[in-house]
């Protein structure tokens, strides 16, 4: 689909400038916050980062041009049928604070309740990847003051950024085990907090504002506009920032006390605010939108147990995560007659060796993918290009105690389904026992995730991202068939299939024609010593 | 009555309020300012700042005079013609108002002598020293009255009794003379008649001269003061004073109670300002007028009525000129519609006495009272081969440093021309600088603002003028 790539906000005061550098031409691949012109304003020239990734099909202007903001100056393709994303240049928000993006803090009661009061150990939390310590810059509070939940602290100074690090509870400060400056490790405890029924109740949401919103005021330099009513932002804390560089993050509306700096002394140049400001164009109100909202206290309805995610389930909820909203999802549905293949399963099956029809359908999907290559394949919308693979490799979604694993049969379309059957168990039972390798789970072009065994009379599964398109099998159920030769109704097990595939890449007649293919290659009675 | 209209009026034409008004026209807003004198300047040039500097410069040439006997030369007693010292520093002053006049009519600024009260959030009525009256209606205004000095409530109303706005139109060089204040307008005026000829006594309720100032800096004053001054009353309370003939009777209390007179012929109060918030008619409009007198504002100096900004001294301390301009120009802009605020990281203080002191940022007073940790690194002046050619070597150069950046967060200097060298630290302080950037900035060769450089060598143990012996 192609886009209209217009001049993004970049500023309440700034309402056009002049395209100094077009950094990219027609025919050209550009990824997401890809620069893709430089734009001279008043204030300072600043990079427009692209929406989207795709291919510049159009440039409107000329290097030199004056133009206005929301001025159409590119058409992108970004490569989708009908791309449901309307790409909108973002304008500058206001970033939440950085303690929002901090894991909750960690908790261990130190010692035990005395009546309703209770001690608690605060703990610096894991503040993001890699980060394992920090500078204990600024301590926020004093021994014997009371602090709510989600209260700032301390100041964690990291080589990322300074984090605001917030209260886990609510209560008294007793004890402050560190001083402004001390080097602390995630984990330590850094503080005393009692916790009981002398203190109020943390209310549930605690908004973490700690930016006033950016103010939304134009008027002409020229005219002192009296109703003008604009709320500045409060910077709290001291700044290493020349005073032309703090005019110039207040001109973008942005707070320079966000704003890590990459000069000496954590300095703040130009290029930092510049820099800040174009993570926040790209970043755009999705973040804001994304954000998730605290969680309500549930412990005032009920009794509720906290547990730590095992490292699959945090795996699995990330990928499925960026799965679900990097890919335009279709799922198609069908039936498929699978008698035959019921009697060929249960003709190999023996008393000790009960078999799947699993492994019959790899070898109908290997087939089937070779017919329809679009289904093997991965989107590169960085390039604009489809990677087709000449490989077939199946992944088998596996229930395991500890989660969801896929661990992925290579070659399916060289083997046999007896030996399909074989290598499956093998992995399934590997998976069980947590002896998967990363080897094992990758690779894969296309995934099945066989659900019949369980029950069900259909699902919508999620695309396993990179691939482009993922086989749901609910439980097959006998139905009546009506033949048309004999005029009679004859029961038959109908198996429920669902296709979820990428729209991006696949339209919709292509899923349900791949589909239907699958449905008459089970139902094909030959097909099995054809496959071998 | 007429009713007129203005965009931008602004009132008070000091420093603050001229700044503002000039940026505006130049902005291209129509603009009006009101002041009751008959050019922009305000107290700074016709009672302050000016007037009292162009006396100091005179206090200066006396005392450098004196102090050239020591390296040789010897002028004489000098012959001082009170008159002409007078109209030298009135002809500073017309100079410089008379100036200001012609850069507001080049801007065609509409300004109104007079003295405007609010009738309401939009409109002023203004009395014309003409005796016309009028009204005028406003699209936003900016209250620049500044402030006037605090008087004392038991003083017989006597022209014995001075105030600085008096004190600087020197109508003789009074015998003896009182300073009741030791604060910098108080140390700034006694130098002044202490070097025309009076003996000068100064009188302070606190314990040490300059409170709030960082007594290593407020000694090397006081020292050099004491050789002068006849008197110097720390823990002092002033608790009478009545007019008698030839002067004014001042009854003491010290601080254990006791109790002593003392005749003199002049007294000058100087025990601080006040803003100008009254008479303004704000109660007619929004504006929040705090205990203290000063009114509220936001950062970008708007007041809580949403047409009405308020700048320099009636806007809260320090109450200096050069806050009050920046502050001025600052709420232009931001009637302008531009997203700016006042956010300065250091205002620099001066007080002209001799020798000076000067600071910007914070102050080791102010860093100790917050619990903060810095580092602070002195370098006295006896190392410094340029105040040992002034024969000055009177003179500390400090630096208050952030141990974990090394940032700079406060520099403070006393000795002579520390007024004028402040600017490296307000600028070092703003850009962030950290002590090695002025460690590394070559600084010129023989001068004072070298010390600044040695300071900052000083922090890493290696300052080339001062010796410290390793630590074993």
């Amino acid at each position: 689909m192609l886009t209209e790539f217009k001049i993004p906000e970049v500023g309440e005061n700034i309402s056009s400038g002049t395209a100094v550098k077009i950094n990219v031409t027609v025919g050209q691949a550009v990824k997401k916050d890809q620069s893709l012109m430089e734009l001279e304003t008043d204030k300072a020239t600043i990079e427009v980062p692209s929406t989207v990734s795709g291919v510049i099909k159009e440039i409107l202007i000329k290097e030199g041009t004056r133009v206005k903001v929301g001025q159409v100056i590119m058409k992108i393709d970004d490569g989708a049928a009908a791309a449901p994303v309307k790409p909108v240049a973002a304008p500058i928000q206001q970033s939440t604070a950085p303690a929002s993006k901090a894991a909750a803090p960690t908790v261990a009661p130190a010692q035990a309740a005395k009546g309703a009061s209770m001690i608690i150990e605060f703990k610096i939390p894991d503040v993001g990847e890699n980060i394992r310590s920090g500078n204990a810059v600024k301590i926020n509070v004093t021994v014997g003051q009371a602090v709510k939940k989600d209260q700032a602290l301390l100041e964690l100074e990291t080589d990322k950024a300074t984090i605001e690090v917030p209260s886990s509870v609510t209560g008294i400060i007793k004890e402050i085990l560190i001083k402004e400056g001390t080097k602390v490790n995630v984990g330590q405890v850094v503080m005393k907090i009692e916790t009981g029924a002398t203190v109020p109740a943390a209310p549930a949401f605690v908004p973490k504002t700690t930016a006033a919103p950016a103010p939304t005021v134009t008027a002409a330099a020229s005219q002192p506009a009296a109703l003008v009513v604009q709320t500045p932002i409060i910077v709290t804390k001291e700044v290493a920032a020349a005073p032309s560089v703090r005019r110039l993050a207040r001109e973008l509306g942005i707070n320079v006390g966000q704003v890590a700096g990459t000069g000496p002394g954590g300095r703040i140049s130009k290029e930092d605010v510049k820099a800040h400001a174009k993570r926040l164009i790209t970043a755009g109100p999705v973040s804001a939108a994304v954000a998730t909202p605290p969680l309500p206290d549930f412990a005032k309805y009920g009794e509720v147990e906290r547990k730590p995610m095992n490292n699959i389930r945090k795996k699995t909820a990330e990928h499925l995560a960026n799965a679900w909203s990097s890919i335009p999802h279709v799922t198609q549905f069908d039936k498929a007659d699978s008698t035959q293949l019921e009697n060929l399963r249960k003709k190999h099956s023996t008393p000790e060796k009960k078999l799947s029809i699993t492994p019959f359908l790899m070898k109908i999907i290997a087939a089937a993918l070779k017919e329809f290559p679009q289904f093997n394949a991965s989107v590169d919308m960085a390039s604009g290009e489809i990677i087709l693979k000449k490989f077939y490799n199946v992944g088998i979604a596996v229930d395991t105690p500890n989660g969801l694993v896929v661990p992925v049969i290579r070659d399916v379309e060289k083997k046999a389904a007896l030996d399909l059957s074989q290598e499956l168990n093998t992995l399934a039972e590997k998976a069980r026992d947590k002896k998967l390798t990363i080897e094992d789970m990758r690779g894969g072009t296309f995934t099945i995730s066989n659900l019949g065994g369980i029950g069900g009379t259909n699902f919508t599964p999620i695309v396993n991202w990179p691939e482009v398109a993922i086989l749901g099998v609910a439980r097959a159920q006998i139905e009546p068939k009506f033949d048309k030769a004999s005029g009679q109704f004859t029961p038959v097990f109908m198996l429920p299939l669902s296709l979820s595939y990428d729209h991006r890449l696949i339209d919709g007649a292509d899923g349900a024609r791949f589909l239907r293919w699958i449905c008459e290659a089970i139902e094909k009675p030959t097909l099995f010593s054809e496959l071998g | 009555m007429s009713t007129e209209h203005t965009k931008l009026v602004v009132i008070g034409g000091g420093p603050g309020g001229y700044a503002a008004a000039f940026l505006a026209a130049d902005m291209g807003m129509e603009t009006t300012l009101v002041d009751m004198e008959p050019n922009p300047g305000g107290v700074c040039l016709y009672r302050g700042c000016i007037p009292s500097k162009a006396l100091l410069h005179a206090a200066k040439i006396l005392s450098e005079a004196r102090d050239a006997k020591e390296i040789g030369i010897d002028f004489g007693e000098p012959k001082i013609d009170i008159d002409k010292v007078r109209a030298w520093k009135n002809k500073v002053v017309s100079q410089m108002t008379g100036g200001l006049g012609v850069l507001s009519k080049q801007r065609k600024i509409n300004f109104i002598q007079g003295r405007a009260t609010f009738v309401s959030s939009d409109a002023i009525n203004i009395k014309k020293t003409t005796g016309e009256e009028i009204t005028l209606t406003f699209d936003t205004a900016i209250l620049a009255t500044g402030s006037t000095p605090v008087t004392l409530p038991f003083a017989p109303s006597s022209p014995r009794i001075l105030d600085s706005t008096t004190a600087l139109n020197m109508e003789d060089i009074p015998e003896k003379l009182l300073v009741v204040g030791g604060g910098y307008i108080g140390l700034e005026l006694g130098t002044v008649y202490c070097e025309l000829g009076s003996t000068v006594s100064i009188v302070e309720t606190m314990p040490v001269l300059l409170p709030g100032v960082d007594r290593d800096l407020g000694v090397i004053l006081e020292n050099r003061m004491k050789k002068h001054f006849s008197a110097i009353k720390t823990n002092t309370k002033v608790n009478k004073m009545e007019e008698i003939k030839d002067g004014i009777r001042v009854t003491f209390q010290d601080k254990d109670g006791n109790l002593s007179t003392e005749d003199y012929n002049k007294v000058l109060v100087s025990i601080g300002r006040k803003p100008n918030s009254k008479n303004l008619g704000l109660e007619n409009t929004k504006v929040t007028v705090t205990p203290r007198g000063f009114v509220e504002v936001n950062p970008q100096r708007r007041t809580t009525d949403p047409k009405i900004y308020a700048i320099g001294d009636i806007a809260g301390d320090p109450m200096l000129a050069h806050k009050a301009s920046h502050e001025g120009r600052v709420a232009v802009e931001a009637i302008a519609g531009h997203k700016v605020a006042f956010e300065p990281q250091a205002i620099p203080a001066v007080v002209f006495t001799d020798p000076e002191i000067a600071w910007c940022g914070i102050t080791e007073t102010e860093a100790t009272a917050q619990g903060r940790n810095v580092k602070v690194i002195k370098f006295p002046w006896a190392a410094s081969g340029r105040a040992v050619t002034l024969n000055r070597t009177d003179g500390l150069t400090k630096m208050l440093i952030d141990p974990e950046t090394e940032r700079i967060l406060g520099v403070s200097i006393c000795g002579v021309g520390a007024g004028e060298m402040i600017a490296e630290g307000v600028l070092a302080v703003e850009m962030g600088a950290v002590v090695s950037d002025l460690k590394l900035s070559i600084h010129p060769h023989p001068t004072l603002s070298e010390t600044v450089m040695e300071t900052a060598e000083t922090f890493f143990g290696l300052s080339t003028h001062i010796y410290r012996p390793k630590k074993a």
